[in-house]
């Protein structure tokens, strides 16, 4: 009886085989993740497939279970079964092929251990000897409202009701096991929790309860960094670039609220919607640890240079061998082919890319110029003065000033 | 095109539920084109539009409500922010204050209280911005309230 490997069935709380499984009911044992259509030679899934596609190692007469997932055994394991003495040499009497398996595998195990495949099995009795905390628990018990077939003659240990899920499967002899399965619960029911409120919220855009939209990318909310109005992603995404084609003001109705118009510099995608500001800080920390993680595409390893600058949500990782390395600078902005809406931003930067390059505040840069200097202390950081414009005909154009923020807008980018 | 056929297709609902909800406002959309809407509004009370009853047309464009529908005054108005021969309506959330949480309803709110609260600083209506700009409040009244009576009030007998 090597259970090595954990049951698909068992973990998710229904597996009916109980005691007669052929896989592991122990939380210990890793799963498989290997398939099994790929080691017959056959997965239609090809590179796609979601399970590890591990060629046979060893010929499969001399292979145990442990060995074909390629996964140690482990020797600490608490099947109980395994640690009797005694009952070892009758598991190298059992060793036979795991994958496939030729027959089921309950007959194997009965057969080979002369006894009827009976409830009664004097396996259980050894199991009874066991330190309770040794004992599997009962997936029976587990699965159901607590009403293992056996009842009292059970030889394994019939978990307490746990009070989240409302199944018999916290283990009363193994702390750890039960800290673990309720802090998962928990957090798996919170979840729930909040997915069922936040069926009824309506987008104020399309007038559609947001997680009834018909396709999955659409059941989205969309989170506003100031305010708490739900929305969908995609409607409030719709309406923050809409700048292009409508005469709406960017700052005082395209960047807020539609309902409060609360200025928002940024959106934030959820499947949840939340009722606590906390819960709100968990997803926007969680949605920007995620962005974090991604390297940002305009930075592009130090070689690009991005808009945002040092507060951009993406990863700023600066390659060896990079312009950011060698010069301690981001490169001058460079025409880049983007969508067909940037093109008049990108124009304008690329015609006065001369002028901006010099004045635009090096965000990048520890030691600033000393005639920048006082600039970036006193809060005029983001002013970039664009006083001389020089004419093609020679003549001097003294344009006023804009400000960074202002090209920040209306850049787009997501 | 199908997101803004939807969400006023909605509101077509909404205005059917709640029919009673707002005597003010009675709010019809054409029977074959859901992006046209008529709309009929009283005078406020204690303004020189009160017993008028005023039709206004919306022009729903297919990228609503990312963008504002036109509205436009069909009955004649006296109004320094409503155009004297063609109605049009000079509302900031008309044009660039529109937000996409507007609805036509809300719209048709908006626009009855700037009928009560007009804004002769922006007139499209020279002649009533500056009769009230003057400080001529009887007379802006009195030329509101005959327009009101010509234009928006049954015919009597």
């Amino acid at each position: 009886m090597a259970k090595r490997v954990l049951c698909k069935f068992f973990a998710h709380g229904a597996c009916l085989k109980g005691e007669h499984c052929e896989f592991s009911h122990d939380w210990k044992d890793p799963p498989n993740n290997i398939c099994t259509y790929y080691q017959k030679g056959v997965c239609s899934y090809g590179s796609r497939c979601r399970y590890e596609h591990v060629k046979p190692s060893r010929p499969e007469s001399s292979a145990s279970s442990s060995s074909m997932v390629s996964l140690p055994p482990t020797a600490e394991s608490s099947v109980g079964v395994t640690t009797v003495p005694g009952v070892l040499p009758e598991l190298s009497a059992l060793s036979r092929p795991y994958l496939p398996p030729n027959n089921p595998a309950w007959n194997l195990e009965s057969g080979d251990s002369g006894h009827d495949d009976s409830l009664e099995d004097s396996d259980f009795g050894e199991l009874r000897d066991l330190k309770p905390a040794d004992r599997p628990i009962c997936s029976f018990a587990a699965a159901g409202a607590g009403n293992c077939p056996r009842g009292g003659k059970c030889p394994h240990v019939h978990g307490e009701l746990c009070p989240t899920c409302g199944k018999h499967c916290l283990h009363p002899f193994r702390p750890e096991e039960r800290e673990e399965h309720i802090k998962t619960c928990e957090k798996k029911q919170k979840h729930l929790e909040s997915l069922r409120r936040s069926q009824e919220i309506e987008c104020s855009v399309c007038l559609d309860r947001v997680l009834s939209k018909p396709t999955a990318a659409e059941r989205k909310f969309g989170l506003l960094s100031e305010c708490d109005h739900p929305f969908c992603i995609s409607c409030i995404r719709n309406w923050r670039n809409s700048s292009a084609t409508s005469g709406v003001d960017v700052n005082t109705a395209l960047r807020t609220c539609p309902i409060c118009r609360k200025l928002s510099y940024f959106v934030i995608p959820s499947v949840i919607w939340y009722y606590t500001p906390e819960e709100k800080m968990e997803i926007v920390d969680s949605y920007k640890g995620k962005l974090r993680s991604i390297d940002c595409k305009h930075f592009n390893f130090g070689n690009g240079n991005c808009p945002f600058g040092t507060s951009c949500f993406y990863k700023h990782m600066v390659k060896p061998g990079s312009y950011m390395w060698k010069y301690h600078r981001p490169p001058p902005r460079r025409p880049t082919a983007r969508r067909s809406n940037f093109v008049d931003m990108d124009s304008f930067l690329d015609a006065f890319e001369h002028l901006i390059r010099d004045d635009e505040p090096d965000m990048f840069d520890v030691d600033f110029d000393t005639d920048n200097d006082h600039a970036y202390r006193d809060g005029r950081l983001e002013e970039v003065v664009l006083r001389h414009l020089g004419a093609e005909d020679g003549d001097t154009v003294i344009a006023k000033d804009i400000r960074l923020s202002d090209f920040l807008s209306n850049m787009n980018i997501r | 095109m199908q997101a803004s056929r939807a969400r006023l297709f909605k509101e077509y609902k909404e205005v059917q539920r709640e029919k009673t909800a707002d005597p003010d406002i009675q709010l019809v959309c054409d029977d074959s084109n859901i992006f046209k809407w008529t709309a009929l509004i009283k005078g406020p009370s204690e303004t020189p539009f009160e017993g008028g009853v005023f039709q206004l047309a919306f022009a729903v464009p297919e990228q609503y409500p990312l963008q504002p529908p036109q509205v436009r005054f069909l009955t004649k108005i006296f109004h320094p922010n409503v155009h004297f021969k063609t109605g049009e309506i000079c509302l900031d959330i008309l044009k660039n204050a529109w937000s996409p949480a507007w609805t036509l309803q809300s719209v048709c709110r908006a626009i009855i209280a700037l009928m009560a609260h007009p804004e002769p600083d922006s007139p499209l209506n020279c002649d009533s911005g500056n009769l009230l700009r003057s400080g001529d409040t009887r007379g802006y009244q009195s030329m509101a309230r005959m327009y009101t009576r010509l234009a928006a009030m049954p015919k009597k007998g």
